[in-house]
């Protein structure tokens, strides 16, 4: 059997070519350029310069990608519907949900730092998440969504912006600022958010930029 | 002479900011994605540097001011990041201790160093090697966003602790303050140009200094 065809009829779409002669990258740390050949599944092309990763070839990219930024974002409605962390002083019983996080700030005067937190850890994983999956589950039948290539422009934009895990470890440190004044104890939204973190990670590392837009090309044609 | 290592821009080829095709820079915008193509990012330096003095001059308040006050049976205390460190240090938190250190006091501060060293590299001021380059650029573009952690924590605990006349927090200014270092770090740190760090070392090989 010939190697790559056990993965089924994923393997019929791999890595395409974009139309054209000879293909070139330029090392986007050092600006070496670079003539580019395919690289077979699982192995990377570095820079002969700096040794920056230029492209790297995925297994499986576009089903993980899609896969993972799918759980991803029904964890997220999970994540919203269950506390982070529940607090008991005295008669009184709190819950922590990251919606709350955000607007509690907006209520006691502070609406730039409530609006922050809300585009960390809202708005920029739905993103991410919902952009990878409109963009790579489409490409996965060979097609490009509408709108596409903005979609993808967004998901690289959100990127750096998105603080899933900083926010996690924000919520241990409060965890441990609390245990001295009232009972603490994890959500089932904690754990949820923990998931998403996972899932974002393992789906931004699903697919190589490059490969994204070569299939993106390849399919608008 | 044919140098060693042929930079696209010697060729007038530029790699897309967005999606890394590599095109002709006289085309304008990229052929694939429609961004606009540039051999280098037009005065990386300094926006760099401005966006990071902003930064440091906002460092100092974000310190000297609480980031939030906690009123507990009526008696108020203003918290600043230093003193919620101490907190946990004398209490025998020291892991928490050394986190809370890092990410708001440490990372900031070498965020800014490290920016204002890359700048004066790629103003050809001091002539580093290549490899400490790489490893303080990349330094400066992944851990700047773990100092959000102070922020968020303050979010969480106004959210949480809002326990009537027993005890509730409000959010200060200095967190406000130190948000902004945080954001303006990353956005300094999303103008360098790590290309000019080459392109003075090729200056240097092709012409050395006497």
């Amino acid at each position: 059997m010939k190697k790559g065809f056990s993965r089924g009829w994923l393997a019929m779409l791999p890595w395409p070519r974009p139309p054209g002669g000879r293909h070139y990258s330029a090392c986007h740390f050092c600006d070496t350029l670079h003539e580019s050949f395919p690289v077979s599944e699982g192995l990377a092309a570095r820079c002969v310069r700096c040794g920056a990763v230029l492209y790297q070839n995925r297994p499986a990219s576009l089903a993980r990608a899609s896969a993972f930024s799918l759980a991803a974002l029904l964890l997220m409605v999970l994540v919203h519907a269950f506390p982070f962390l529940t607090m008991d002083a005295a008669t009184l019983r709190r819950d922590l949900t990251l919606i709350g996080a955000s607007s509690a700030l907006m209520k006691a005067d502070a609406p730039i730092l409530g609006t922050a937190i809300f585009l960390f850890t809202v708005v920029a994983p739905v993103v991410l998440a919902g952009g990878i999956l409109y963009v790579c589950f489409p490409l996965m039948f060979g097609r490009a969504a509408p709108l596409a290539d903005h979609v993808a422009k967004w998901i690289y934009r959100a990127e750096p912006w998105n603080m899933v895990e900083v926010f996690l470890l924000g919520v241990l440190v409060s965890l441990l600022k609390l245990a001295k004044v009232a009972d603490v104890h994890f959500g089932f939204g904690f754990w949820a958010f923990a998931g998403v973190m996972l899932c974002m990670a393992a789906a931004v590392a699903g697919i190589d930029r490059e490969e994204l837009w070569d299939r993106l090309e390849v399919a608008k044609k | 002479m044919k140098p060693k290592y042929p930079k696209a821009a010697d060729f007038g080829l530029a790699g897309c900011h967005t999606c890394g095709k590599v095109s002709e820079v006289a085309l304008g915008n990229c052929p694939r994605c429609g961004t606009r193509l540039r051999l280098r990012k037009p005065a990386s330096i300094q926006n760099t540097v401005a966006l990071m003095a902003a930064a440091a001059a906002l460092y100092i308040p974000s310190h000297l001011l609480p980031i939030m006050t906690v009123v507990e049976l009526g008696e108020v205390t203003h918290n600043t990041i230093m003193g919620g460190m101490v907190t946990f240090w004398r209490s025998g938190a020291y892991p928490i201790a050394i986190v809370i250190f890092t990410a708001s006091i440490l990372i900031p501060l070498l965020k800014i160093l490290a920016l204002s060293w890359l700048c004066a590299a790629a103003s050809g001021k001091v002539h580093p090697s290549p490899k400490t380059l790489g490893k303080v650029y990349w330094f400066t573009e992944l851990l700047g966003r773990w100092s959000m952690i102070d922020i968020f924590v303050v979010g969480i605990l106004v959210s949480i602790v809002q326990l009537g006349n027993y005890m509730s927090i409000t959010p200060g200014p200095g967190a406000l303050a130190f948000a902004g270092v945080v954001m303006l770090t990353m956005f300094a740190a999303m103008s360098f140009e790590p290309r000019m760090l080459w392109d003075r070392l090729d200056e240097l090989t092709d012409s050395p200094p006497s």
